[in-house]
């Protein structure tokens, strides 16, 4: 072998060792359809208490949609590995469903639940833990989705009742549905790239 | 002129230096995973898994998850001492052929 190809396949090895690394970090990032599942839930529960004036609406479509999204994650969890950053970005959502769902159902069984209440609570929560992730990964779409659900809380502190239902309507929007679809979209293009590696680590 | 270094012929295979830079990154990986990963055939890699499984650079543990067999792997402190030195053996030998 020549100087230059022993060169090439050293060169090799050490970018065969970075891409793999990067492959196994990858892993805690293909939550996409998570954002996605949960938007959709946000609208079924808002659509069910509006049109079906029923106090059961929230309560009921987020204890199903917990119980389902529980399935779905050991489900997905059993086939992935577990990184650190996995278990740190899982520990803060799962902390905000227990926080959010004790703060709720006190607030509706105390009588003293109201809608600027319940956009304010939600939208700076959503925001406090999207922010979190978004600094642990280092991600600035995931704050600026921080920044969004910051700011329907704030409307919902300030504005009307129609103001705050809009901003929480379209924090959904951005924040989970939109959101979603982007993560599932670069989670693709990600698989995409790791079958590059593949090839790399049998060359 | 300085000794160069000698690459550790176990992690120098390219599937067991995959297999062992994709563990290096998880806590525990299931043999599927890592199959799906390195895109190789159950056969070639639970070789290459027994040969680093006998360096000591990984630990294995077999258990059930649903009733289904499931074997996990992960990287021992041993093993994770072994890349460290590959990388830098091998940033050692790259330095070198540059300045020849």
């Amino acid at each position: 072998m020549t100087g230059s190809a022993e060169e090439q396949e050293l060169k090799d090895r050490l970018r065969l060792i970075e891409n793999m690394i990067i492959e196994g970090q990858q892993t805690t990032q293909r939550w996409g359809w998570a954002f996605v599942f949960w938007g959709v839930a946000y609208y079924l529960a808002i659509a069910w208490s509006t049109l079906g004036k029923s106090e059961w609406a929230w309560p009921v479509t987020m204890i199903v949609a917990s119980l389902l999204a529980g399935i779905l994650v050991s489900r997905k969890a059993s086939k992935h590995p577990g990184t650190t950053i996995g278990r740190a970005i899982g520990a803060v959502w799962i902390a905000f469903g227990i926080s959010i769902f004790l703060l709720l159902c006190s607030l509706g069984a105390s009588g003293r639940y109201e809608p600027h209440l319940f956009v304010a609570i939600i939208g700076a929560m959503l925001g406090g833990a999207n922010a979190t992730c978004s600094m642990i990964l280092r991600w600035k779409m995931q704050f600026a989705c921080a920044l969004v659900w910051w700011t329907s809380a704030i409307i919902g502190c300030f504005g009307s009742e129609t103001a705050g239902s809009v901003a929480f309507l379209l924090a959904i929007f951005f924040c989970l549905i939109l959101f979603g679809i982007y993560c599932m979209v670069s989670e693709s293009r990600k698989r995409g790239l790791s079958g590059r590696n593949r090839d790399e680590a049998h060359a | 002129m300085p000794d160069l270094p000698e690459l550790n012929p176990v992690i120098h295979g390219k599937l067991r230096l995959a297999l062992l830079s994709l563990l290096s990154a998880v806590e525990e990986a299931e043999f599927t995973w890592l199959r799906a990963r390195t895109g190789s055939t159950d056969g070639n890699l639970g070789a290459q898994l027994m040969k680093l499984e006998e360096a000591g650079y990984v630990a294995v543990e077999k258990k059930f998850v649903m009733r289904k067999p499931q074997t996990l792997y992960r990287m021992t402190s041993a093993g994770r001492e072994a890349l460290t030195e590959y990388v830098q053996a091998l940033k050692q030998l790259l330095g070198a052929a540059i300045k020849t």
